[in-house]
């Protein structure tokens, strides 16, 4: 399946908005609220950032509670299958328009857990990402970097990975049935497992 | 009762107990009576047990299933270690000691196959929808797994 | 000429209710030795909230959103600043406290409807809380009707004209002081949070509300803000000379209860039930019994 590439479209054929996309595009990206949901390490670098240091809320960028009431999803850290789930419910949670930041190496291939049995190795196959972060983890600044980034890509209209969402929903869906909807064991050795016999146990 | 003394004791009811460092022992037990060590420990004061572990040695052919106990009165760790066969592990439960070797139990029954008899539920915990081998034994490919299921790739894709 | 007024007195309010909410940002980030976010921030977050996609689960979501902003703009329209209101009424202290319980229960109807669990939970807080506030919120006023011997919030404001040792916080201290407990628990604010407590019940009420919806909740928290501050420049400060100082007085009464929201943690509901129904209810009946004899 092909997939779209927005932003370089968008270079293509210049600024052709209308006024009122542009005026709520500058007030969508002066009050970005952020979904507070923490997976792996990264979250140990939020509090930095959200606190006298570095001060994330001048930009108007402040956590927020439930998926319902933010713009960004933040994936702090390696995705299990198990989370995965979980983050791909939670994104389809979010009304739109939305926004995913990706952190470290482990969102993008897998970083140190890459040959894990249960660690997802690039989360832009499941979910689409506007921004990654690469890093183990990533600095404060980096981070600081990158909401500065994602604010100027919402005030030009670069940040549309929502609507690759919906327009690849085909592609992206069938990669998530892959991850989740196993019917089969995957490897031959699963024949190697042990069936307990309850009838031959009991006469040992 | 002090370290030495314990060490002593378990010795003479034919264990092989060896001091690791001050305040931790290793025990090494028979798969057949381990139940009634236990049993005795719980009853001089060893009331904690704190996890169940598994270790699968493939070269051995073996499993191991070690019991950390703790006594909240000597401060002592006792680390009980069970060796099991690999074709066959089965193994007695202890819930009927301590109830919380319920999760533990289900666990390492999870991780490595280890079927513990007298356990009502061994159902699945962690591991949503898992039909391979138990993801923590050594013949278990991970690697192949990961990039079958995830497209991982050796090297980020280079060779 | 009514609708102009009723019209241009809501922007007032909604207005003058979000650049407080933004200096209140602006001050506990300071407090917290942040830089801040702008004063204007609360209207570029309203602007934002407008423009997205919303969820609704059914029509009664809807309608309680609307109901609890009427309600609060409707008890806005009888509180009279600096003299002026869009409605003249003689006896508007009655109205207004049948008119805040509006804003509670079409703010509950709405987030009951929405079916989340959190949200049922907060809302059952904050309709507790209200059980609490509400005792010892109508004996002070019941003292300044009797000081007064009127229920009309324009004499009592007007009774405190001339000099700043008219006010009625010199005349009545401990009503003065209960109703500032009193107030934090109105407005919401530290140890009186329960409801929204981010933490436990996943902000409470507003937890299944988006876009559009969660920006009528924020306008209702700004009126609400508006009135229960200009409640009490009437009620203790002499009410203003003029809509610029009347808006000076209600900025400090809102930044006090901002410094209290930053320096406190949070009570329990049956907590602080007990609290607000011995504390303030026993200082403001001490305030009646001297007034009264």
């Amino acid at each position: 399946m092909q997939i779209i590439n927005y932003a370089d479209e968008e270079r293509r054929q210049e600024d052709n908005r209308k006024l009122w996309d542009k005026v709520t595009a500058y007030f969508r990206s002066r009050s970005l609220w952020m979904l507070h949901y923490c997976t792996g390490c990264g979250a140990m670098e939020l509090p930095p950032i959200m606190t006298s240091r570095w001060d994330i809320e001048r930009f108007g960028i402040v956590p927020m509670a439930t998926p319902r009431q933010a713009d960004i999803l933040l994936l702090t850290g390696y995705a299990s299958t198990n989370t995965m789930k979980r983050i791909i419910r939670t994104y389809e949670q979010m009304p739109e328009p939305k926004w995913v930041i990706a952190f470290g190496s482990c969102t993008v291939n897998g970083g140190m857990y890459w040959d894990s049995y249960n660690t997802v190795n690039n989360v832009g196959e499941y979910i689409p990402i506007d921004i990654t972060i690469a890093g183990c983890m990533p600095r404060p600044e980096a981070i600081l970097d990158t909401m500065v980034k994602l604010m100027n890509m919402v005030k030009s209209g670069d940040a549309k990975a929502f609507q690759k969402y919906k327009d690849n929903y085909g592609y992206y869906k069938a990669n998530q049935d892959k991850l989740f909807a196993r019917t089969a064991p995957v490897l031959e050795s699963a024949s190697l497992k042990y069936v307990h016999n309850e009838t031959e146990g009991s006469e040992q | 009762m002090n370290i030495t003394e314990l060490l002593k004791d378990l010795n003479s009811r034919g264990l092989e107990a060896e001091k690791i460092c001050d305040g931790e022992i290793k025990v090494i037990a028979n798969k057949d009576n381990f139940i009634t060590h236990l049993h005795y420990l719980q009853s001089i004061n060893y009331e904690h047990l704190a996890n169940i572990n598994g270790v699968d040695y493939i070269d051995e052919n073996e499993f191991e299933v070690v019991y950390q106990i703790y006594s909240y009165t000597d401060k002592i760790h006792i680390i009980f270690k069970v060796r099991i066969p690999r074709e066959k592990p089965v193994i007695q439960s202890i819930v009927d000691l301590w109830e919380q070797a319920q999760f533990y139990e289900r666990e390492v029954h999870e991780f490595y196959g280890i079927h513990f008899e007298g356990n009502k539920d061994l159902s699945p915990l962690f591991l949503e929808d898992w039909m391979d081998l138990p993801p923590l034994r050594k013949d278990f490919d991970t690697e192949r797994f990961s990039e079958i299921v995830m497209g991982s790739m050796r090297n980020g894709g280079k060779k | 000429m009514v609708v102009i007024n009723i019209i241009l007195y809501s922007l007032f309010a909604i207005l003058v209710g979000l650049i407080f909410m933004g200096i209140g940002r602006k001050v506990s980030a300071r407090m917290h030795l942040r830089y801040g976010p702008p004063f204007y921030q609360s209207i570029l977050d309203i602007f934002k909230l407008m423009s997205r996609k919303s969820f609704t689960h059914n029509f009664v979501m809807d309608l309680g959103m609307v109901m609890a902003l009427a309600g609060l703009l409707g008890t806005m329209l009888y509180v009279p600043i600096a003299g002026h209101s869009a409605f003249i009424s003689n006896s508007n202290i009655i109205v207004i406290m049948y008119l805040m319980a509006i804003g509670s229960l079409g703010m509950a109807m709405a987030v009951t409807a929405s079916g989340n669990p959190n949200a049922t939970i907060g809302i059952s807080r904050a309709l507790t809380m209200m059980l609490g506030y509400e005792i010892p919120f109508f004996i002070i006023v019941l003292g300044l009707i009797i000081s007064n011997n009127s229920s009309s919030i324009s004499v009592i404001a007007a009774s405190q004209a001339g000099s700043i040792w008219n006010w009625n916080i010199w005349h009545m201290p401990l009503g003065y002081i209960a109703m500032e407990i009193t107030l934090q628990a109105m407005m919401g604010e530290k140890p009186f949070d329960a409801m929204i407590a981010p933490a436990e019940v996943a902000s409470g009420p507003m937890v299944e509300l988006s876009g559009k919806y969660l920006g009528l909740g924020l306008l209702t928290h700004a009126v609400s803000i508006f009135v229960e501050t200009g409640l009490m420049v009437n009620f203790f400060f002499g009410g203003g000379s003029n809509p610029i100082d009347f808006v000076i007085k209600q900025l400090g009464i809102y930044l006090i209860a901002v410094i209290f929201d930053n320096i406190f943690p949070r009570y329990k509901i049956e907590q602080a039930v007990k609290f607000l129904w011995i504390f303030p209810t026993g200082i403001a009946v001490v305030q009646l019994l001297l007034l009264a004899f």
